[in-house]
């Protein structure tokens, strides 16, 4: 993290973050009408391995689902939710409450989950964009299960960096945890770090 | 609140449910249409034109901006609404250019009820 940008910097992506990840917060507690308690507890630069190993610590080496986006502006990369799997039905079912009756609900696991990933990360995405004053263009979400190496799916493990967070969405009653990556190769982290740097001088100069 | 007739475009069936949930609540005599996709609704549009139409952004194919300046250059009369989780503000500006209307997800039922009965999604 040291080598790719500077101390002041490294502030700002966390307050950046912090900022992005509070929308997405503010979405899933409107989603599944509870409050959401978050922490980020700071922003890693990972080797893909690492990161891998780190979301299978989290889980237990259980089994997690994750929702997929790609994203490209000035920097590209992708953007993961990722949960275990055990709580992901917890989940939906405090997103869709009494409206569906329980044995829909794990038919609409998967599509639950996937609009559950397309607002948060979009929320997140967004908040960054406005923030950065860049626009970003993001793919459809994705989703995935399996272990932490299949969820991150790296394409080039020797050059990409995991821009890993662990963010505890922790709901009130549910007690469920999420967590937020970002997968960026080192040319993308490059560029990041430029655009925080310009959003720095900005901030500072303004 | 007379009968009005509200087409849904989103390609994920939870969030066209959640948003016919709030329909249905509020407008209940209302006639609901759902497409999942920018050229489904433009097909639907073309056979019988709805008051009210939501539309997502981020879909596959034509994609909602497209598909909504589209369908506000055909039928300038229809009430339309992006309801995106895209909160970029390059979007919320398409939508300003476009003259339509924006709302994010998650939808707060409010914000819904207020494009249906004034015509306008929020700024």
């Amino acid at each position: 993290m040291t080598e790719l940008i500077g101390a002041l910097e490294r502030d700002a992506v966390e307050e950046i973050l912090n900022i992005a990840i509070g929308q997405a917060a503010a979405s899933l507690s409107r989603m599944v009408r509870d409050h959401v308690a978050l922490s980020v507890p700071f922003v890693e630069f990972l080797s893909p391995a690492v990161a891998a190993e780190r979301l299978d610590g989290t889980t237990g080496g259980a089994d997690s689902v994750a929702v997929r986006q790609h994203f490209s502006s000035s920097f590209s990369g992708d953007i993961l939710l990722i949960f275990p799997e055990r709580r992901s039905l917890d989940l939906v079912r405090s997103m869709l409450g009494d409206s569906v009756p329980m044995d829909s609900l794990t038919e609409l696991e998967q599509e639950a989950l996937l609009e559950v990933g397309n607002v948060i990360l979009n929320a997140c995405l967004g908040s960054l964009a406005n923030q950065l004053g860049l626009t970003i263009q993001s793919s459809l979400p994705i989703y995935l299960r399996g272990r932490g190496a299949r969820i991150l799916d790296t394409k080039h493990p020797d050059t990409e960096l995991v821009m890993f967070l662990q963010v505890d969405f922790s709901l009130a009653t549910k007690g469920v945890q999420g967590y937020l990556a970002f997968v960026m190769d080192i040319v993308s982290a490059r560029h990041f770090a430029e655009a925080v740097s310009a959003y720095v001088a900005r901030v500072i100069g303004g | 609140m007379t009968s009005r007739t509200v087409l849904l475009v989103d390609d994920s069936r939870v969030a066209r449910m959640m948003t016919r949930s709030v329909v249905e609540k509020s407008c209940p005599d209302w006639t609901i249409l759902e497409a999942a996709t920018g050229e489904e609704a433009l097909e639907y549009v073309a056979a019988s034109v709805p008051d009210f139409i939501l539309m997502d952004v981020n879909m596959p194919g034509m994609g909602g901006l497209e598909t909504a300046r589209l369908l506000s250059e055909r039928f300038p009369a229809i009430a339309l609404s992006l309801l995106t989780a895209n909160i970029q503000d390059s979007v919320r500006e398409e939508a300003g250019r476009l003259g339509i209307g924006y709302i994010s997800k998650p939808l707060k039922d409010e914000e819904l009820i207020r494009f249906l009965t004034g015509g306008n999604g929020a700024s």
